[in-house]
């Protein structure tokens, strides 16, 4: 655990003298935060038509007006909680996505850097190599989850009509925000760090990791047509499907980490 | 301290290292020497646990090297890599301590302030280490590298590219090590600098060459020879020498130089005679070629046996 820590130390102060690696990360967070703001507020307020005015949205009010977090709200305060609550799992991209370029330097970086046969020849291990650079990736993601999170509840209590905030502390959206984002992250970041020990371009390992957006994006849109919703065991189910994805890309990355290819092949 | 038993390394269908065996013990300086791609980088990646052989083994005191055994193996070996590779975003007070805490030492502030004391950098402590020149970085690495005090310290080219003076530093650290028994594997391309400190020598072309002492490889490749220095004309002196039961007496202006078999027992009998045949000597030194010739001379005679080796199915 110490050397776990040490490494971390490392990546971490090394992360605060190179602020422009989140870039990305800070740019998906805004896009992450003000896409449903334009959708339930912005739109409406430009068309000068309320959300509840469209037929569209109907089922959704029949749908969700019963929910304990939505009840006492009129028809356009439970499409707001609905998009509002719906558009939570494009938060969990933000993390995933920022911090895709860290990890996916994270092995090739030292290799590049010429720092990693020094840090192999002490006394570390391939797990504890590995962990360090998926917690120095992970740690700096869920910090602007928290803050991506902070930012778009004040702003739902701001702009959205009072109440709507309640369907951000369900349950079921506090699960994808604080179970199901850190552990899709933690995946997404895993294989990045896999693929970063494997490949001598740093480019590749971001593009191969960014793959794992696809499913949760994929997610999103059938959430929003209606046809899959995550209620709360759902999301166990998906937590527990996904720890087992990170206990078994572990052990991938501690299989697939060939450290004499990376000292004596990478150039 | 540290066995190397027939270490061969294969990288697919290429040999590294050859059928290497060697073993070091406590205050001994070792000496790799070879041409580029001779196998010295990847013996010393192999005596550090960072890559294994595909046969043969190395022992560091009981334990034998292994997947198992390596991480804590590596704890008491020191290996300072080719390059210094700092983290060059991080001071170098912050560089070193990672390093402490990796190793696991108990005070790692204190062991860390401690090292930028020795090695004369705790002035630079608060430096970014990317904007340090090359002798310094060399200095901090090599601070990183005996920041744990391990038994055996292994330096991949140390002083390459560094200047005269930070040269000498390292290769007075190198003698300061030697003093404190610890055990030294060098590998360098700088003969002169081998010549000034390594306790014995290993010739490695993939396979080892040669290895012994700097003074036992010239003796057996150049025997020992005595260099007179005349005040007048050598070559008529040859003779005298020659007819007196020296074989081999070669004159170079005023020098002669004459191979003995006993060198102490042999100058006086050199002085006399040529002093009987009216020579004026200037000096009587023992006439030592150096390393570089040493090594030369190895790497044509290992061209020759290679050749010989080739020729010797066709010629059959």
């Amino acid at each position: 655990m110490t050397r776990i820590l040490a490494l971390l130390y490392k990546d971490v102060a090394d992360l605060r003298q190179n602020p422009s690696l989140f870039v990305p990360a800070v740019l998906t967070g805004l896009f992450s935060l003000l896409l449903p703001f334009v959708v339930a507020i912005i739109i409406p307020v430009f068309a000068e038509e309320r959300l509840s005015d469209s037929s569209d949205f109907e089922i959704v009010v029949e749908t969700y007006k019963d929910q304990p977090a939505m009840r006492g709200l009129d028809p356009e305060g439970t499409i707001q909680a609905w998009i509002f609550q719906h558009f939570l799992v494009l938060l969990v991209l933000t993390p995933i996505a920022g911090s895709m370029s860290v990890a996916a330097h994270s092995v090739i970086g030292e290799k590049q850097a010429r720092t990693l046969e020094p840090l192999l020849a002490t006394p570390i291990t391939t797990f504890e190599l590995l962990a360090a650079k998926v917690l120095g990736s992970l740690l700096p993601a869920l910090l602007l989850t928290a803050i991506c999170f902070s930012v778009y509840v004040a702003g739902v209590v701001i702009f959205a009509q009072p109440g709507v905030y309640r369907a951000l502390f369900t349950p079921a959206s506090l699960g994808i925000i604080f179970l199901l984002g850190p552990l899709a992250s933690l995946a997404a970041l895993q294989l990045a760090v896999c693929v970063s020990s494997r490949v001598n371009d740093p480019r590749s390992a971001q593009q191969i990791g960014v793959l794992v957006i696809l499913p949760i994006a994929g997610l999103l849109v059938v959430q929003l047509t209606g046809s899959f919703t995550l209620t709360g065991p759902v999301i166990v189910f998906v937590a527990l499907v996904l720890l087992g994805v990170n206990t078994g890309l572990m052990l991938l990355g501690i299989r697939l980490f060939d450290r004499e290819a990376i000292l004596t092949r990478w150039k | 301290m540290l066995t190397a038993s027939h270490l061969t390394r294969r990288f697919g269908s290429r040999l590294a290292v050859d059928d290497v065996s060697f073993e070091l013990v406590p205050g001994e300086v070792f000496a790799l020497l070879g041409p580029n791609g001779a196998g010295k980088t990847t013996t010393l990646r192999m005596l550090a646990g960072l890559i294994e052989p595909s046969t043969g083994s190395v022992r560091f005191k009981a334990d034998t090297m292994s997947p198992q055994t390596a991480p804590r193996l590596r704890g008491q070996i020191g290996f300072l890599t080719e390059a210094p590779g700092l983290w060059d975003r991080l001071d170098v007070r912050r560089n070193l301590l990672v390093y402490a805490r990796l190793h696991g030492l108990p005070k790692p502030d204190q062991a860390v302030s401690e090292a930028l004391e020795t090695f004369g950098i705790l002035d630079r402590a608060s430096d970014l280490a990317g904007q340090l020149s090359k002798g310094l970085k060399q200095r901090v690495a090599l601070a990183r590298t005996l920041l744990h005090k391990p038994g055996v310290v292994l330096l991949d080219e140390p002083t390459a590219g560094l200047d005269p003076e930070s040269a000498r530093e390292v290769r007075e650290l190198v003698l300061r090590l030697r003093e404190a028994k610890k055990t030294v594997v060098l590998s360098t391309h700088n003969l002169d600098e081998v010549d000034r400190i390594a306790s014995r020598v290993a010739v490695l072309r993939t396979r080892l060459i040669a290895l012994d002492t700097p003074a036992a490889l010239r003796a057996r490749l150049f025997g020992t020879r005595l260099r007179v220095m005349l005040g007048q004309a050598a070559a008529p002196f040859v003779s005298t020498l020659i007819g007196g039961g020296f074989e081999d007496v070669r004159a170079d202006g005023a020098v002669l130089s004459i191979a003995v078999s006993k060198e102490p027992l042999s100058a006086p009998v050199i002085v006399r005679r040529l002093v009987e045949a009216g020579a004026d000597i200037v000096s009587v030194l023992a006439d030592e070629p150096r390393l570089e010739d040493v090594y030369l001379r190895l790497l044509e005679s290992e061209d020759q046996n290679a050749q010989t080796t080739k020729k010797g199915p066709s010629a059959a």
